[in-house]
């Protein structure tokens, strides 16, 4: 598939990126960039795997090479942002929710009871559960690329981080997890 | 969701619910992945991203006065080192340049807009531009002697 994108295949590219946006998204949000910056992030990644492809060689790596790329130029984007103070605790929830009409009322109060307890847990945690939720999930090599932890931490702190999510008032009032 | 199903896993489904809810990858953001494919290097060798100051630990920026120097920034292929300063004055970006070996040479500074900027590289392979905002570019070079040489293209990178 990378060698079809390289010849310049649409539909071979298109299948990577339905792939993988959603992690290169969660890379750059977990980084607690906004919207806005994290887009910019995800452009620069998208271009340097374009000019990278026919250097590629391994498959299977693609997604932590994207991690890694997505972490730097996360990284970045933090180090240049000299005019704008660094987005605050609720920068992973800027982007604009659609209020659909069909969505009901208790979802929207379990999101509320999720929103309100992942705000509690430490930033470490907000940043790792976040790459975790992406849509596909991330291996665990991925994960590392893109946080710089030891691929042997992660499992421990993810079950310590979703235990501190677990404990909040507002997941525990309302039986989740 | 099956009885025996570990709480964990619970709790990280309902998570990809909530994020995929809240924090969903904007449309916009995949359209442009998908193009970005229309800015395959055909013709040219590659000018890596050797290194970026605006990676690099700068541990006493604030001590010196909270001024951070101009973010330098240096790619290089074979036969061919580039070097920019980004002078940041919002929304527009200066960018300085010179070529090692020097040599005259157009470059042409590539955005997402339509048209590329250009710039013209003196005989001693400086070069000056203004782009209007900030976002990715690449540069194009193009050496002014001698059809043999192939342009070179750089990393992209966000200004």
């Amino acid at each position: 598939m990378i060698s079809a994108a390289n010849e310049g295949d649409d539909a071979a590219w298109a299948a990577i990126v339905a792939r993988f946006a959603g992690l290169v998204w969660a890379v750059a949000r977990s980084h607690r960039l906004a919207p806005a910056e994290a887009a910019d992030v995800a452009q620069t990644t998208w271009l340097r795997l374009v000019e990278n492809l026919d250097r590629i060689n391994d498959p299977e790596r693609l997604g932590a090479w994207l991690a890694t790329t997505a972490r730097r130029e996360s990284l970045r984007h933090i180090r240049l942002q000299t005019r704008e103070v660094v987005t605050g605790e609720d920068a992973l929830f800027e982007a604009p929710s659609e209020d659909r009409a069909e969505q009901r009322l208790i979802a929207r109060e379990r999101n509320t009871a999720v929103r309100q307890g992942f705000a509690r847990i430490s930033e470490r945690c907000q940043s790792l559960l976040r790459m975790l939720a992406a849509p596909e999930p991330f291996t665990y090599e991925e994960i590392a690329s893109a946080t710089g932890m030891a691929i042997g931490a992660i499992g421990p702190t993810r079950a310590r981080c979703l235990d501190q999510l677990r404990r909040t008032p507002e997941l525990a009032a309302f039986g989740i997890g | 969701m099956a009885e025996d199903t570990e709480p964990e896993e619970l709790l990280m489904a309902e998570l990809r619910i909530f994020f995929a809810d809240v924090d969903p990858v904007p449309p916009l953001v995949i359209e442009t992945a998908k193009a970005s494919l229309g800015w395959r290097r055909l013709d040219a060798d590659l000018a890596e991203l050797l290194s970026d100051s605006a990676l690099e630990e700068e541990p006493f920026a604030l001590a010196r006065g909270g001024h951070a120097p101009a973010r330098a920034v240096t790619f290089s292929s074979t036969g061919l080192t580039i070097d920019i300063e980004v002078h940041v004055d919002d929304p527009e970006r200066t960018l300085l340049g010179q070529l090692s070996p020097p040599s005259p040479a157009t470059i042409e500074i590539q955005t997402m807009a339509d048209e590329p900027l250009s710039a013209e590289a003196d005989r001693l392979g400086r070069f000056r531009v203004r782009l209007p905002a900030g976002g990715p570019i690449r540069l194009r070079v193009l050496a002014a002697d001698g059809p043999g040489r192939p342009p070179v293209e750089t990393s992209w990178i966000t200004v």
